[in-house]
């Protein structure tokens, strides 16, 4: 290869790898929901109306507030009691506590949370092809699921719960054997 | 209102080089938001190729593309403006690498040094061919992306430069430097 025009004439020759038919579908699909989504969502006549409407909301909310500060500040100057202690609990035990166990334990027992459930939803796997660990020659498939997991815990004293969900991804990896 | 036919192009039509009369076909198509689904097959390899740059997996690169895609799409651009597609997936995927830096990271010491994809970027013929795409590999990032904008997408120089926001002779450049270290690189020792 002596030219510049030799090499670019290689490259030519050289067909970049095609797109899965997959990301074809998925394209068509995002399309789909946009141009359904489009009709509302893209109309310059009613773009003016809800900056407007969005505008006096916001007008309104400041009224709200500012009226609120004034108030409070009034009532304040007419030393008007503003904060109250939340009122004693309502309920007693029904059960009387049983002998050696004082309150300070069964306050403990009544803040305790035992788990209640988990779920774990995947709603989405995405195959990520084929690798090769270093220095072995048996081939991997790499898989990511995404997924949404939730925890539940709950207090049997007192009925409350506790719930914690976030996203997570998991890469998976399997090893490919030919047969 | 008219509806849009896809019946029938179901099928992806192989990757060909476009004369420029064709190039301009399926930009103006692509503008007019007609026929996406044959527009697409012929711009994609090209700009799969360009996403590649920056993101390892075949799979990556194809998220980048669609979200580019859309948004141009969507957009409704202009043939002159074509530019732009090329400067939406690059935009997308600098993006991309910022957001997944982190994922990146823990992936990688999840799994240990073990990652090495083996998603061939070209469709090989022979050894030749195979050495040639090693060899765009090693090359520096900007002399790669002017080369494969110039030879797989078959964008003007000019249309380089906007893309990139360089001017005309640095892209111009940067694609000869490209072609000279290739040839040093292959020429036999």
């Amino acid at each position: 290869m002596n030219d510049l025009s030799e090499i670019e004439n290689e490259l030519r020759k050289l067909r970049p790898a095609r797109p899965s038919p997959i990301l074809f579908e998925r394209i068509e699909e995002a399309m789909m929901d946009r141009r359904a989504g489009a009709s509302h969502a893209r109309q310059p006549a009613r773009l003016p109306y809800n900056r407007l409407s969005l505008g006096f909301g916001l007008a309104a909310a400041a009224v709200l507030v500012l009226f609120a500060a004034v108030n409070m500040e009034r009532r304040q100057e007419r030393g008007e009691k503003i904060a109250q202690n939340s009122p004693a609990p309502e309920t007693r035990p029904v059960l009387p506590a049983p002998r050696g166990e004082s309150e300070i334990t069964r306050s403990t027992f009544s803040n305790e949370f035992v788990p209640a459930g988990a779920t774990r939803l995947v709603y989405n796997t995405r195959d990520e092809g084929l690798q090769f660990a270093r220095g072995s020659g048996q081939p991997l498939r790499r898989l990511r699921h995404q997924t949404h997991e939730t925890w539940q815990w709950r207090n049997p004293t007192t009925g409350a719960s506790l719930r914690v969900s976030y996203p997570s991804e998991e890469v998976v990896l399997i090893p490919v054997s030919g047969q | 209102m008219k509806k849009k036919n896809f019946g029938g192009l179901d099928k992806i039509i192989p990757w060909r080089r476009l004369e420029y009369k064709d190039r301009e076909k399926v930009m103006q198509n692509l503008a007019s938001h007609e026929d996406w689904k044959s527009c697409f097959s012929e711009v994609a390899p090209g700009l799969l190729l360009f996403a590649r740059q920056w993101v390892q997996s075949a799979a990556d690169a194809e998220d980048i593309v669609q979200e580019a895609f859309i948004k141009f799409w969507r957009r409704n651009h202009k043939i002159q403006n074509r530019a732009l597609l090329y400067a939406a997936v690059r935009s997308i995927a600098l993006d991309f690498i910022r957001r997944d830096s982190r994922r990146a990271r823990r992936e990688a010491t999840a799994v240990g040094e073990t990652n090495e994809f083996i998603e061939p970027q070209f469709e090989f013929e022979d050894d030749t061919q195979r050495a040639l795409a090693e060899a765009i590999d090693v090359l520096p990032c900007e002399q790669r992306e002017v080369l494969v904008m110039k030879i797989w997408n078959e964008l003007t120089f000019a249309e380089i430069a906007g893309a990139l926001g360089i001017s005309q002779n640095t892209a111009a450049s940067r694609y000869r430097y490209a072609l000279a270290a290739l040839r040093n690189m292959l020429q036999p020792q």
